[in-house]
């Protein structure tokens, strides 16, 4: 072999990491959420009233929620003893909203989450494995899709019966396929990325690739997809609620109590706009949240 | 250094090239709108050659002509559709699973994105353990260990740099990391897929020292896919030329250069811009004209021919097989120059002195 082809270099012909490697101080900072009021107020807001739902009713007493006197019926909010008033059959309204808040925040999260499992498992499936088992999962996924959700909530509800938990399987069918589909999109986008090729060939079986690779990089879109997801599918339990389908009454949720304010609406208006207004606020930070954690992850 | 895992016996032989590529031909089905097959791209129809122990063998080539199709025809990802991919006597295009795996893990491959090729969300010093980590290589701690040897290796600090993820790196230093990982397992053969293309010229020879010290330290072979030719001279011993999916030329990287047989390399030579009277404006010659014609559809015969200045009827009729003139120099054409008459034989020069100045 000839000489060299060019000068053969010792590591003292390296710049020194300090000039090559520019310190990310603004990076850092912005990278500090705390300080983001479009993260911070509207998580805030969802803490304040989720922790209510959950907290309240151990730590400070509250009137039961159902089986209320009769003799109490109709009393207007700030009434002594009932800050939100009570209905029609006497039951206090603010206990109605916490108890009818969990149910909110129960049905949401674990529909979304069921969606999130199974869903985004069958979705990263299909996009990374491809070809015939792509095919397969896309046609049942479009399938789901296309069925009208809320008609096959009614027939589930129907048939089993209204109960909270049938109501999570029912609209479990509507969030897998969402969440599938999502999943297997953004599955694809990065299958084509260099660095899925490296792994494979450094050895990484692909099952890791699945763990290690493709959910780390999927989970900010999936997480806010999913923020809006539960929003969706609280106001998709109001509806059933209101349709008398999902939380057998007296048990309170908000959609529930909605449906039944609505007959003394000009009466007692209070009785819809109080759960109408925790929904609206529920909803509106989740929603907001998901778009301010979107616009922070760099998610298209 | 770690010791090397189950390594096979043939290393004694110097008559074994470590690597030979066969008739490798890898074709892909596009398809229309709807599904309709629209047609075979013959992206690589045909190559062989030879790496030995040791030794840096160059492919340059248009955009397009099938380089990195070849390289990962050679990494089995995804196979070639017909021919064979030796590796120290070891056919890859036969094995499958595990075995394949044993193999491959000699071959290690720098891809020309750095940041697409790093995965965002590790940490550096995970990037570089990841083939320790899937060839089971040591526990914990020794992989950690070997993952620091490696980052000091390529030029990087593991204290300062192994916590940073991709985004936290320059380009360089992102290529660094890229070929610590490469070189993790100690392979016998990089795979650079324009690997410092998309560097700066500073850069770019800071990476190529590496590559270099790498293969003296470590006794690599290269296989250095690049479409600039000065780079690709600098580093190789030998230099495939190829065009459409076949090699026109393949020879001494000296000889290949100052010599070209082949009317391509001839003009890919010509059109280096070049400072002083070597290139064609001395010699009067005219560039070729167009564009490369569509892989779905090649040209019968020679796939030069409708951009050749010498084509003539056979070279539609009958396909050039690659013949060797001189020693060690084969060419893939009817109509080969000749080499250039004694007193005219000056060095070609390369353009790009800026590469070289540093």
């Amino acid at each position: 072999m000839s000489a060299p082809l060019f000068r053969p270099a010792g590591p003292q012909t390296l710049l020194p990491p300090e000039v090559t490697a520019p310190k990310r101080a603004r990076t850092r900072r912005a990278e500090n959420w705390t300080h983001d009021l479009k993260i911070t107020i509207p998580l805030g807001l969802l803490i304040l009233i989720a922790g209510a739902c959950f907290l309240w009713p151990l730590v400070y007493p509250v009137p039961k929620p159902t089986g209320g006197s009769i003799l109490d019926a109709g009393l207007p909010p700030f009434s002594p003893g009932h800050l939100f008033g009570t209905d029609a059959v006497g039951n206090d309204i603010f206990s109605r909203i916490l108890y009818g808040g969990r149910v909110s925040f129960e049905v949401g999260v674990s529909v979304t989450a069921i969606g999130l499992v199974i869903g985004g498992l069958f979705g990263v499936i299909a996009g990374y494995l491809g070809g015939i088992t792509d095919a397969v999962i896309s046609r049942v996924l479009d399938v789901l899709i296309a069925f009208p959700a809320l008609v096959l909530a009614l027939a589930i509800a129907e048939g089993l019966g209204p109960s909270e938990l049938h109501v999570i399987w029912a609209l479990s069918f509507f969030g897998i396929p969402a969440v599938g589909r999502v999943a297997r999109a953004a599955t694809l986008a990065l299958r084509e990325q260099t660095f899925m090729l490296a792994a494979r060939l450094a050895g990484t079986p692909r099952w890791r690739v699945v763990l290690r690779h493709i959910l780390p990089n999927i989970m900010p879109q999936l997480m806010t997809f999913s923020l809006l997801g539960i929003g969706v599918i609280i106001i998709l339990e109001g509806a059933l609620s209101y349709l008398g389908l999902g939380i057998p009454p007296p048990n309170p949720s908000w959609g529930s109590m909605i449906a039944n304010g609505q007959q003394t609406l000009s009466s007692q208006p209070e009785l819809v706009l109080i759960p109408s207004a925790f929904l609206f606020v529920t909803v509106l930070s989740l929603n907001l949240l998901g778009d301010a954690l979107r616009e922070r992850w760099g998610v298209r | 250094m770690q010791p090397p895992g189950e390594e096979a016996p043939a290393s004694g032989e110097e008559a074994q090239p470590l690597l030979s590529a066969r008739d490798v031909v890898q074709e892909f089905t596009v398809r229309d709108y709807g599904g309709a097959k629209g047609g075979v791209v013959h992206a690589v129809s045909g190559v062989s050659f030879d790496i030995w122990p040791g030794e840096t063998l160059g492919i340059v080539g248009e955009t397009g002509s099938g380089k990195s199709t070849l390289a990962r025809c050679v990494l089995q990802a995804p196979p070639p559709k017909a021919g064979a991919v030796l590796f120290r006597g070891a056919d890859l295009t036969r094995l499958r699973g595990r075995s394949l795996l044993r193999v491959r893990r000699h071959m290690q491959m720098v891809f020309q994105d750095p940041f697409g090729s790093l995965d965002p969300r590790w940490r550096v010093r995970d990037i570089v353990e990841e083939p320790l980590v899937a060839y089971r290589a040591g526990g914990r701690a020794a992989r950690r260990r070997r993952a620091d040897e490696v980052l000091e290796l390529v030029g990087l600090d593991p204290g300062s740099h192994g916590g940073r993820r991709p985004r936290e790196l320059s380009g360089g230093q992102a290529q660094r990391v890229a070929i610590a990982r490469a070189v993790a397992l100690e392979p016998s053969l990089i795979i650079c897929d324009e690997a410092v293309s998309s560097l700066d010229v500073l850069i770019q020879a800071q990476v190529l020292n590496l590559f270099e010290r790498l293969r003296t330290e470590l006794g690599l072979s290269y296989l250095f896919i690049a479409h600039d030719l000065a780079l690709v001279k600098q580093v190789s011993d030998r230099v495939a030329v190829m065009y459409l999916g076949k090699l026109c030329e393949v020879g001494p990287g000296e000889s290949v250069y100052r010599e070209p047989r082949h009317p391509y390399t001839r003009a890919l030579l010509d059109a280096i811009p070049g400072t002083s009277g070597s290139g064609r404006a001395a010699a009067g010659r005219p560039p070729i004209k167009g564009e490369p014609p569509s892989p779905i559809d090649p040209p019968s015969g020679c796939r030069f021919r409708t951009r050749c200045p010498r084509a003539a009827e056979r070279c539609a009729a009958e396909e050039p097989v690659l013949r060797e003139l001189a020693s060690g120099h084969a060419v893939a054409c009817h109509f080969p120059l000749e080499p250039p008459a004694t007193p005219d034989a000056r060095p070609v020069r390369l353009g790009s002195t800026t590469t070289r100045s540093v």
